[in-house]
C-alpha cells in the first residue's frame, strides 16, 4: 500500500522553486501491462537537467529529463508523453519489462 | 501546476489531511479535492466520479475523461492484541506497507518499550484499551494471545465495529472453541465466519517471522479486496 504522505518529492520541488530554479513535475498517469512504478509515481526536473524521484526502474528517466528541459525551454505549460516496449537490441529508450506508461509533465509556476 | 497549489498540497500533507490532487491533463488546470467540501468550479461536473475514485482510494485517469486523480489517504489502522514475538515481526513488515500499528497487551512483561521501540503499546485490557483508539470499518484486528480472556473481548469489539479484517491466531481446535464462545455471546454465523482463523495464508512456515509474513500477506490481500 502506497503511503503518499511519506513521499517528499513535492516538498523537494518546493525547495528547488525557493532556490529560484525552474521545476517540471513528471507524474505517471497511466500504465498498461507490467510497469515498474505505479500510477502516481513522480520525478522532478530542473532547467539544468538535475532530477529527483523516478517514473520507471531507470528505463525512461533520461528521456523524461530531456522532455522536461524541452518544455522549460519552449515555455510550454504541460505535455503528455508515452513510452512503449523497447527493442532490446537497440540503444533506444523504452521499457524492457514490456509495459507501457504515460507520463504527464507540468511546469510549476 | 500553480506554485500556490503546491504549497497548499504540502500543508495538507504535513497535517495528514485526506485529500486528492485533481489535474485536467488536457488543459493543465489542477485543484485540491476534499470529501464533503466544494470543488473548483472547473471540475464541478466530474465531482461524482472524483468522489467515487477517492472512496476507492484509487489513483488514475477517470474513464473517458482527461481528469487525473491522485489520492492521499491515511494509513490503515491495525490493532494487534498480544505483544508477543510474532508481533515484533509484524511491526517490522507493517512499517513499509502503510499500516499504522497499535498493540494492546495487559501483561506488562510483554508490552515493554524495549521490545517495541517507537510504538504505541496500550498496557490495558482490551475493553479499556479500545476507549483510547478510534476504530471503524477501516480498521483491522490481529489477535495473537490465544488466551480467551484477552482475545475474546477484542474480537467482540472488532465484530461490533465491523472491522474489515479480523484474524485470530490458534489451532483449528482453538478456533472452534473460540467460535462457540462467540456464538454463545450472541454473534451470528456470518459474523463469526468473517474471522480469519486459523490466521494467515498457508505458507508452510512455522517460525515467528514466517507466521508474521503469512498474516501480513493475508492482511494485504484482504485490504486490496476491500
Amino acid at each position: 500500500m502506497k503511503n503518499s504522505f511519506d513521499e517528499k518529492i513535492l516538498e523537494e520541488a518546493n525547495d528547488w522553486l525557493k532556490a529560484n530554479q525552474k521545476v517540471v513535475l513528471a507524474t505517471v498517469i497511466q500504465t498498461w501491462g507490467s510497469s515498474p512504478r505505479q500510477v502516481g509515481s513522480r520525478m522532478i526536473v530542473n532547467e539544468n537537467g538535475d532530477f529527483s524521484g523516478s517514473v520507471s526502474g531507470g528505463c525512461v528517466e533520461s528521456a523524461v529529463v530531456r522532455e522536461c528541459m524541452g518544455i522549460i525551454k519552449e515555455n510550454k505549460p504541460h505535455k503528455k508523453i508515452e513510452f512503449k516496449v523497447s527493442n532490446e537490441s537497440a540503444w533506444e529508450v523504452g521499457l524492457a519489462c514490456g509495459g507501457e506508461i504515460a507520463v504527464y509533465l507540468e511546469q510549476i509556476n | 501546476m500553480k506554485k500556490k497549489l503546491l504549497e497548499q498540497i504540502i500543508k495538507k500533507k504535513e497535517n495528514k489531511d485526506e485529500f486528492a490532487i485533481i489535474t485536467n491533463i488536457a488543459n493543465g488546470e489542477s485543484c485540491i479535492f476534499e470529501k464533503n467540501k466544494s470543488i473548483d468550479k472547473n471540475f464541478e461536473k466530474y465531482l461524482s466520479e472524483i468522489s467515487n475514485h477517492f472512496n476507492k482510494k484509487k489513483n488514475g485517469i477517470i474513464e473517458n475523461t482527461d481528469i487525473f486523480i491522485e489520492t492521499y489517504v491515511r494509513p490503515i489502522k491495525v490493532i494487534i492484541v498480544g505483544a508477543v514475538h510474532i508481533a515484533q515481526y509484524l511491526v517490522d513488515y507493517a512499517k513499509s506497507l502503510n499500516f499504522e500499528i497499535s498493540i494492546i497487551d495487559p501483561r506488562g512483561y510483554f508490552a515493554t518499550e524495549q521490545r517495541f521501540p517507537d510504538l504505541k503499546i496500550i498496557n490495558k485490557w482490551p475493553e479499556e484499551a479500545f476507549k483510547e483508539l478510534e476504530t471503524n470499518e477501516n480498521s483491522a484486528l490481529i489477535a495473537l494471545t490465544h488466551d480467551p480472556k484477552i482475545d475474546d473481548p477484542a474480537l467482540q469489539h472488532a465484530l461490533k465495529n465491523k472491522f474489515y479484517y479480523i484474524g485470530a491466531l490458534g489451532s483449528k481446535k482453538t478456533h472452534e472453541n473460540r467460535c462457540q464462545r462467540l456464538k454463545d455471546a450472541g454473534f451470528s454465523e456470518a459474523e463469526i465466519y468473517s474471522i480469519h482463523g486459523p490466521i494467515g495464508i498457508k505458507l508452510g512456515g512455522k517460525s515467528a517471522p514466517e507466521i508474521a509474513l503469512s498474516i501480513i500477506a493475508q492482511l494485504v490481500e484482504v485490504t486490496y479486496k476491500k
